[in-house]
């Protein structure tokens, strides 16, 4: 169960990752298709039809996706100034606490995205661009992040109570 | 409830959440939802998600993770390994010597990787056992690091410069150009200060190595101009407007890749690992602008910034006693909170009492990464001094203290911005003509 759920959140990140890498080279074939046809004037397309609104899209998806192991590889900033100072028992409580307002505060935002979802699916909302792609499958994205990165912090809680320590790996950089 | 009482039991709440040890950006989000909730007839879940995906999929912010996966990428190849002998013989024979390599390696550094903490932590690694080995005083290595290291705030390609314009919606394009000559400024000052220490106590400075033929000191710096180009190139294409700073950021990771290769030493592995750290850092920043986006929206109904901006005017305060108290207030901010934060707290309440008082917003963009510059070297909170507290095993105190000619240099800087905002508004006004 503890590495099923470790490889989801990692799965879903280098998912995320490699979106980021896609969005890399389609804008870079975007600007290079720009330049050979309007430089060197070669016969191609100039333009690849609604390359921002599918990079906008395509980065909406890697956030999101990215959400659950961020947060378990501590990569989510937090002020931990006031809880460092606490000591090791209050420490756990008030990790305790903030997991469980975080749990709280993404479950909420996880029904309202999921119903946001089922809105632009049942009124077949598109995107505005020349292409028009259905709002519902990048929203889908967003709405499997959210829903990922609440697991992982339920996740966390529970494993918190159970062990007794933080399983937060402590974020360095930022 | 009367407008101050409102705001005051926000930001105790705010602040309570924080100090708690929520997720930053989930405080945000908090907070806001709070707002709404007691404090504006506005429903919370629906405005949340849809904020959410409002904001998530906007064209300027894609230069966010291109931006940093370049930095990443440029990171793990040679060029870090190479800064180091690369600048050496060229500094070498002005006063201060090797301590200049610490200010224009970090200004090199930060440029490609956009980030304070990332730049103190490479450059250091380098140059402290170095300069250790030299003799050179203590305190000026680690206040050089330190302090230039916060210029990757400041010279474009800039994160939270990005992260600025994505929130006040101001053209990224513009704050980069509007970065580039204070950022020459304060790699000027921090210079001009080394010199000026090492004019006034001669002894205070190690005697030069042997001195270098050119050619030798040109085959040495040969693998840090490509970096150099790269970064012109971007610069240079966003300020004719060939490109747009996502378009530029794209072409930015693929010639990162080319250059990270070509140099060698560039496995998969690193090519991997770059791409995964840059995928966390762009999603924990984009979390926040959410949250931060979700707050603006709850200030916007509850009418605070837009009160507390006609109460400003009002006073008819000048825009330069404005600064000061907000510049003190930053100040104290950063004390506790990361940049990212400040700025984004900035943008959602401050914006509108700027703006009322006649502040240009891309003035203001350069003024507040300023001052967030300077919270990264004070204490308890500033990221830098973490790094070289982890590099170097010294108190983070004794560290601050070094840095804190540093952070009046860069409250000179604010002050001399303030008296001649054309440093700032020259380039990007140029850019329109």
């Amino acid at each position: 169960m503890r590495k099923t759920l470790d490889q989801l959140y990692l799965a879903a990140g280098w998912t995320a990752a490699f979106v980021i890498l896609a969005i890399a080279i389609l804008i870079s074939v975007q600007v290079l298709l720009n330049f050979s046809t309007r430089v060197l004037g070669l016969p191609l397309p100039s333009t690849i039809p609604s390359y921002s609104d599918f990079s906008g899209f395509m980065l909406a998806a890697a956030t999101f996706l990215a959400m659950p192991y961020t947060f378990r590889s501590g990569g989510h900033i937090r002020v931990s100034l006031v809880t460092a100072r606490l000591s090791e028992r209050a420490q756990h409580v008030s990790e305790i606490i903030a997991l469980a307002m975080a749990a709280a505060l993404t479950g909420y935002a996880c029904v309202y995205i999921v119903f946001l979802v089922y809105e632009s699916v049942h009124f077949g909302d598109v995107s505005t661009g020349s292409v028009p792609i259905p709002l519902g499958i990048p929203q889908a994205f967003m709405a499997v992040g959210m829903g990922l990165l609440f697991v992982a912090i339920l996740d966390s809680l529970v494993q918190t109570i159970m062990t007794g320590t933080s399983v937060i790996a402590q974020g360095k950089e930022t | 409830m009367s407008d101050p009482v409102t705001g005051l039991v926000l930001l105790v709440v705010l602040m309570g959440f924080l100090a708690s040890g929520l997720w930053i950006a989930l405080s945000l989000t908090a907070v806001a939802g709070i707002a709404l909730m007691f404090f504006s007839n506005a429903s919370v879940g629906p405005n949340l998600a849809t904020i959410f995906w409002g904001h998530s999929h906007s064209w300027s912010l894609t230069a966010l993770p291109l931006f940093i996966l370049m930095g990443e990428i440029l990171l793990r190849s040679r060029l870090s390994r190479d800064m180091f002998s690369g600048l050496a013989p060229w500094l070498g024979g002005l006063p201060g010597r090797l301590l200049h390599v610490n200010v224009l390696g970090c200004a090199i550094f930060a440029a490609v990787s956009g980030s304070s903490a990332a730049t103190a932590a490479t450059i250091g690694k380098m140059s402290i056992p170095e300069l250790r080995s030299r003799g050179y005083p203590e305190s000026l290595i680690l206040g050089t690091l330190a302090g230039s290291a916060t210029l990757g705030l400041l010279i474009p390609p800039s994160i939270i410069l990005i992260v600025y314009g994505v929130a006040t919606e101001q053209s990224i394009a513009r704050l980069f150009m509007a970065g580039i000559l204070p950022g020459v400024m304060l790699v000027a000052m921090f210079s001009g200060y080394v010199a000026l220490r090492a004019w006034m106590n001669p002894k205070l400075i190690p005697a030069a190595d042997t001195g270098m033929s050119l050619r030798d000191k040109l085959w040495e710096v040969r693998r840090l101009l490509p970096v150099a180009v790269l970064i012109g190139g971007v610069i240079a294409a966003i300020y004719t407007g060939i490109a747009s700073p996502t378009d530029a950021a794209a072409l930015g990771v693929l010639l990162a890749i080319v250059l990270a290769v070509v140099t060698g030493g560039f496995s998969m592995k690193d090519f991997l690992d770059a791409l995964l750290s840059a995928t966390r850092t762009s999603c924990m920043i984009a979390f926040i602008l959410l949250g931060a986006a979700f707050l603006a929206l709850a200030m916007g109904f509850t009418g605070l910034p837009r009160n507390l901006a006609s109460w400003i005017s009002e006073m008819g305060l000048s825009p330069y006693v404005l600064l000061a108290v907000l510049t003190v207030f930053f100040i104290l901010l950063g004390l506790f909170l990361d940049g990212i934060s400040v700025v984004v707290l900035t943008t959602s309440i401050i914006m509108p009492m700027v703006t009322a008082v006649g502040i240009d917003p891309i003035w203001f963009g350069i003024y507040l990464v300023l001052v967030v510059e300077m919270s990264q070297i004070t204490p308890p909170v500033g990221f830098n001094l973490f790094v070289i507290q982890g590099l170097t095993g010294i108190d983070i105190m004794r560290i601050a203290k070094a840095a804190f000619p540093f952070f009046l240099l860069l409250l000179l800087a604010v002050v001399v911005i303030t008296v001649f905002p054309e440093i700032v508004t020259y380039l990007p006004e140029a850019m329109t003509r």
